[in-house]
């Protein structure tokens, strides 16, 4: 039975959506929604309710399901509008985010332009027009708006560098190479709101008097890439890239893999088709920049900004946020949390309201905050109070970076996460500078030394000593900040380092070489569950665990029905 | 327009375009640098010329960043120097290469042994020779006597035959010592007396004289060459070799005064007061005693090598002889035993014959020549018995390693048996005999500063002596090191940085035959080459020379076999250079080092991945100098590599540009024929 209530279903159909099974749920619902339109969307940043369904209803109100399978029954509950599985935005949640940037997300059809145009979209743009381009940069000035992409320049100061030049053809470019592992602001913007980034850099283009726009987008973002293309010819089809009369063109260029790619020099060399290395500044890119022609690189959420500023206007925009930052960022949430996702609150939302009441941490079981993905550092729990925003954040050792928040829960080892961070950077360094390329594997080689038990205490101080020498001795983003998760740890837990090397002992019993699997016999049901699944038979017939033979792989304490099986840090079971 | 602004607090002047590294050049201050060239575009890579802005606290690669009116810019501050010489450390930490070869870096004088083995084997005896001699001045002895350190570490030892270099040596010194004579300096005015006339007091001496010094050599005995004339028997050392070599000496104008012992013909105060240094020399000539009960019936060892010596190889049989102990001396007593008419020699050890601190060769011609081993026997109680001696020995199992590594002999209890001799010779050791009022060590040599020859004042110690009995060759550096100092001390002459060695890709036992870099076309698999022996009823007889030198023609073919394992560009690479004035310590920051692959394909080009330094000066040079492709540099992280499209190599025509390979600050990039 379908209620004649529903007047339209959207279900969120990008990447997480499509992911999370969203497109089995699509086509039940185009087959039993019957004249009901169904609807894809983007993505409302509840990654842990994937799949999730709206029924719009006739009043204008909406019923949303989570978690929505893909079977005829849970969409024939949907259509009933059953009370089963129905979804509500945690309350914390609410009183804490502020949906700005990410209005339109989730609620319009990312490749309907008359949808964007309903929803208020180009009226920035409209409006940016009408205006002096040097007005439009003081508007932008006026906002506070600062780099979203992780520098935290001023963007205001950043497009009057650009308008001041002189020259035939200006450059911009959207950065669109959101590289942090666990990083998703930009994709979900690029995907749900294409037409809401080109807009943004439209504006820039007017204010500046840019006579190229090209988006930067690494390859594996194969939707946004699309959905923007379908934006771009849309944009094309309307004239709306028609600027002062003269005709911008607009194109994507897909990045190829390389993570020091976000950095803009290497970005620009990528661009005119060589290896993406990055060089000395100056020259600064708006001086010369693609082909030596002044280019202008900001960061796709700063340029999704962009319509809403000119739409309310640069003093109503900073209203939001501290003196550390105006307006709202959008931050992606991961890790030991309930509610895994993207959120977007007012600079200067503290890190607790972030992670306990927004991401439904439980605050006895978080040891701390990574933000600033690989770049950045480690935040322990007593900070968390602290307003985030660009500058509090560096204070304490950490960066903004482009908005990625990973919770580290107890049972983590922070020897263990630095390492896995300076994992992935030392093998993203394009290999130029020696700091960076050879020091960073020196670190990591002594970091994977103490996690196998094979560390001592003066590792910690050649690590100090090349985390600091590594910062001040590279060229670029990618070496200036890889340290920084090693750094931030031996600042804050070191500790747990000392314990690693002294004692050869991991308290969170996450690095195998400084850890047993124990058995506790009290619990034991002799199910024999945990013989059968070890590889190596480490376990004896009358459950005893040889460490000699057990390689930690986790097997039997993944398959305990008694959780009798756990691991301990070595020495702890005597 | 000029600018001014400040280098270490002075002010300069700066003209426009100029970089910090090009401002501070014109005005005296060299920068380091590993990856600029003037004909290309920044790199702006390496990093070893950061310089720091006073004022932000900001490193700054002084090669691409130019100086701003006003600013202040640290250049030699120790935070600066400290920051460079990390930069050049890490480079060193996954360099992989041989900034020596292994063979010049085993040897105790470090002499160029690659460089007089190619001299030689292309008949240039004389460049050869003169190679040898700025580190060994008695290559015909040592050419004749060396256990041949650089031999064990030769990279063909992976095939089980390593090149036969000590035969090089001895080759060009017969051929041309007599003839060649050192380009000698005005004498300085300063004056040297050596005390000792042993291979580490001649050697000194020699290098003294190079370095304009006058020098007196004063010895005990009445001819010059200490324990290589009174120590080493005829048959391995000629005298007549010895003789030539010290009148070389004398017409270099050493002095040379016999029969002046320490103590007693001359003392120190006098010499120290009359020469500007002293160099102690006196070598190891107090014998241990056998540690058992009537060991003053045994026959010390090197007494019984001293008569001998100086009876023109002539003495009396001894009869049934034991030799006790397992070392060179011991070997030298019971080869010359069997020379003196002996038919019944046997050596004594208290371990078997892999423990055996002789060298190999030896002990394989001492079995020859008819002379039999006991081993696992240990000297209890020596007594008289009529005309005849009675050694009392118990039988000895090996239990756990001791401090040298070597297996303790544990006395098995009971086994005490008896053997009768006519002679008993004790050659288990020997001690330095220090001069009253010297300060010694813990095992009574003479107290040198670690890694020096200096002891105090005008006092050096050089050879045996300083350090314990050892061979000749390790005296002979020894007295170099002497010379050296004292030029820094008197002359205020720097010491040479040439004993430095940085990198080395491993020893033969750590590598496999693919990890050997092989440059030349020519590499010969034939065998060693075999050293000709005089028959052996004369070896027997007669304290006759054992061995030939061996052919211009035999060594002209050992020489292909010569893997040539030392960097092409050993002499001007600059990171060589850099890290030496920087004072690096190669060992730094250990971890894994560059892949060692390396591409010959070309004919005449080598392109060595392990030593390159990412600089990507030759990609620029190819693409921005030569108008060309050819290179690129791939990958990512630590494993950046230089390449060339599809990994197809080097086109032919490179060898007529080469503009790369004079760009290289390293080896990476080379031509393969070594000069």
């Amino acid at each position: 039975m379908i209620s004649a209530e529903i007047k339209q279903i959207k279900i969120g159909l990008v990447s997480c959506g499509i992911a999370a099974g969203g497109e089995a749920v699509y086509k039940e619902l185009t087959a039993a929604a019957g004249d009901i339109p169904v609807v894809k969307v983007g993505c409302l940043g509840h990654c842990y309710a994937e799949p999730l369904v709206e029924a719009v209803l006739k009043d204008g109100s909406s019923i949303f399901y989570n978690n929505v399978p893909g079977t005829s029954e849970a969409v024939a509950n949907i259509l009933a509008l059953g009370e089963q599985g129905r979804f509500t935005i945690p309350a914390k949640r609410k009183a804490k985010e502020l949906v700005k940037v990410l209005s339109m997300a989730g609620k319009i059809d990312p490749v309907n332009f008359d949808d964007y145009v309903s929803f208020g979209g180009y009226e920035g743009l409209k409006k940016a027009l009408t205006m002096p381009p040097e007005a439009v940069v003081e508007e932008i000035k006026l906002s506070g708006l600062r780099g979203r992409g992780g520098g935290g320049f001023s963007t205001g100061m950043k497009w009057s560098f650009l308008a001041a030049k002189d020259s035939d053809e200006k450059i911009i470019v959207c950065n669109a190479d959101e590289g942090d592992p666990g990083a998703f602001m930009d994709r979900s913007l690029m995907e749900s709101v294409p037409h809401q980034v080109l807009e943004g850099m439209l504006i820039a283009a007017h204010a500046t008097g840019g006579t190229k726009i090209i988006i930067y987008c690494r390859a594996e973002y194969p939707m946004a890439i699309d959905n923007l293309n379908i934006a771009i010819s849309q944009i094309k089809a309307n004239g709306l890239n028609i600027i002062n009369g003269r005709e911008i063109d607009i194109y994507i260029k897909e990045g190829a893999g390389a993570f020091v790619c976000g950095e803009e020099t290497a970005l620009i060399a990528s661009l005119e088709g060589q290896r993406g290395m990055p060089r000395f500044r100056p020259p600064f890119p708006t001086d010369s920049g693609y082909q030596g022609k002044p280019t202008m690189i900001n960061n796709v959420e700063t340029f999704g900004n962009v319509p809403l500023i000119l739409r309310e206007g640069g003093a109503e925009f900073a209203k939001v946020g501290t003196a550390g930052g105006r307006g709202t960022k959008i931050f992606a949430l991961a890790g030991d949390l309930e509610y895994p996702g993207l959120v977007e609150v007012p600079m200067g939302t503290t890190i607790s309201e972030i992670v306990f009441d927004i991401g439904g941490a439980d605050p006895e079981k978080v040891k701390a905050v990574q933000t600033g993905g690989p770049s950045g550092g480690c935040i322990p729990k007593d900070m968390f109070d602290t307003p985030v925003d660009y500058d509090s954040l560096r204070s304490l050792g950490a960066i903004m970076g482009s908005g990625g928040m990973i919770v580290i829960g107890n049972d983590r080892c922070m020897v263990e996460t630095a390492r896995y961070f300076l994992d992935f950077t030392h093998r993203e360094s394009c290999g130029k500078c020696t700091f960076c390329r050879v020091g960073t594997t020196r670190m990591f080689e002594i970091l994977e030394r103490i996690v196998a038990g094979k560390g001592c205490e003066a590792d910690l101080d050649t690590l100090e000593e090349l985390g600091n020498k590594i910062k001040a001795g590279s060229l670029c983003g990618l070496g200036q900040t890889a340290p920084n998760p090693v750094l931030a740890t031996l600042r804050y837990y070191r500790d747990e380092y000392l314990e690693h090397v002294n004692q050869k002992s991991c308290r969170a019993a996450q690095c195998n070489a400084l850890s047993d699997i124990v058995l506790d016999q009290a619990k034991c049901i002799k199910c024999k569950l945990c013989i059968r699944s070890c590889p190596v038979e480490a376990i004896s017939a009358d459950f005893v665990i040889d460490p000699d033979k057990c390689t930690r792989c986790n097997s039997c304490v993944d398959i305990c029905p008694k959780k009798a099986i756990r691991r301990m840090a070595k020495g702890e079971n005597k | 327009m000029s600018i001014e602004f400040f280098l270490d607090g002075k002010a300069v002047k700066a003209e426009a375009g100029q970089t910090i590294m090009d401002a501070a050049r014109d005005n005296g201050i060299v920068i380091p640098g590993l990856c600029g060239d003037p004909r290309i575009s920044k790199t702006t890579s390496c990093f070893v010329c950061v310089v720091k802005d006073k004022k932000t606290g900001k490193f700054l690669p002084s090669c691409s960043a130019r100086p701003a009116p006003g600013q202040e810019i640290e250049v030699t501050t120790p935070e600066v120097l400290d920051m460079r010489r990390t930069a050049l450390e890490l480079l060193l930490s996954e360099h992989n290469g041989d900034c020596e070869a292994p063979c010049t870096i085993a040897c105790p004088a470090h002499a160029q042994v690659e460089e007089y083995v190619r001299a030689i084997a292309n008949g240039e005896f004389e460049k050869g020779l003169a190679i040898i001699k700025e580190r060994i001045p008695m290559p015909m002895s040592v050419g004749r006597v060396c256990p041949r350190f650089c031999e064990k570490q030769c990279r063909r030892n992976i095939d089980g035959k390593p090149v036969a270099i000590n035969e090089f040596k001895r080759l060009a010194a017969d051929k041309c010592f007599d003839s060649y004579m050192e380009t000698l300096p005005e004498l300085c005015g300063k004056q040297v007396a050596v005390i000792g006339g042993g291979p580490a007091g001649l050697s000194a001496a020699y290098y003294l004289r190079l370095q304009g010094f006058a020098v007196a050599v004063y010895d005990a005995e009445e001819k010059f060459g200490g324990m290589t004339r009174y120590g080493i028997p005829e048959y391995r050392l000629p005298k007549a070799i010895l003789d030539r070599e010290v009148a070389h000496f004398a017409k270099m104008g050493i002095t040379f005064v016999p029969g002046k012992k320490l103590g007693a013909d001359i003392a120190l105060d006098e010499l120290q007061k009359e020469f500007d240094a002293v160099v102690i020399a006196i070598g190891c000539w107090k014998a241990s005693g056998l540690r058992c009960e009537g060991e003053e019936l045994a026959t010390p060892g090197i007494g019984f090598l001293h008569n001998i010596a100086v009876n023109g190889n002539v003495a009396p049989n001894p009869g049934r002889t034991l030799v006790i102990g397992g070392g060179n001396t011991a070997m030298d007593c019971v080869r010359s035993s069997v020379r003196l008419g002996s038919a019944d020699v046997t050596c004594i050890y208290r371990r078997t014959e892999a423990e055996m601190p002789a060298e190999k060769i030896e002990i394989a011609e001492a079995g020859e020549e008819g002379v039999k081993f006991q081993f696992l026997t240990a000297p209890v109680k020596l007594e008289k018995r009529g005309d005849k001696l009675v050694l009392t020995c118990l039988k000895m199992e090996l239990g756990e390693p001791d401090a040298s590594g070597r297996r303790k002999p544990v006395a098995v209890p009971g086994s005490e048996f008896e053997i009768e001799a006519d002679t008993v010779i004790g050659a288990i050791g020997q001690n330095t005999d220090a001069p009253a009022g010297l300060p010694v060590d813990r095992y009574g040599n003479l107290d040198v500063k670690a890694g020096s020859t200096r002891i105090e004042g005008k006092l050096y110690a050089a050879g045996d002596c300083a350090y314990g009995a050892a061979t000749v060759v390790e005296a002979i550096a020894s007295g170099r090191l002497a010379a050296m100092e004292i030029a820094e001390d008197l002359l205020n002459i720097p010491m040479p940085h040439e004993n430095s060695v940085f990198i080395s890709r491993g020893t033969w036992q750590e590598m496999s035959r693919e990890d050997v870099v092989v440059l030349r076309d020519d590499l010969s698999d034939a065998a060693r080459v075999e050293l000709k022996f005089i028959p052996i009823e004369e070896r027997r007889t007669t304290f006759n020379e054992v061995c030939a030198t061996a052919t211009a023609e035999e060594l002209a073919a050992e020489g292909k076999r010569c893997i040539e394992c030392s960097c092409s560009d050993k002499s001007d690479c600059k990171l060589r250079k850099f890290s030496d004035e920087a004072g690096c310590r190669p060992n730094a920051y250990p971890g894994a080092r560059q892949v060692a692959s390396y591409d010959v394909r070309h004919p005449e080009i080598i392109q060595d991945r392990g030593k390159c330094i990412k600089c990507t000066v030759c990609v620029k040079v190819c693409k921005e100098v030569v108008n060309q492709t050819l290179l690129s540099l791939q990958k990512r992280g630590f494993q950046s590599m230089i390449g060339t499209a599809f990994n197809s190599g080097l086109p032919l025509s490179c060898k007529d540009c080469g503009k790369c390979i004079e760009s290289c600050p390293t080896g990476a990039l080379d031509w393969r024929k070594k000069r």
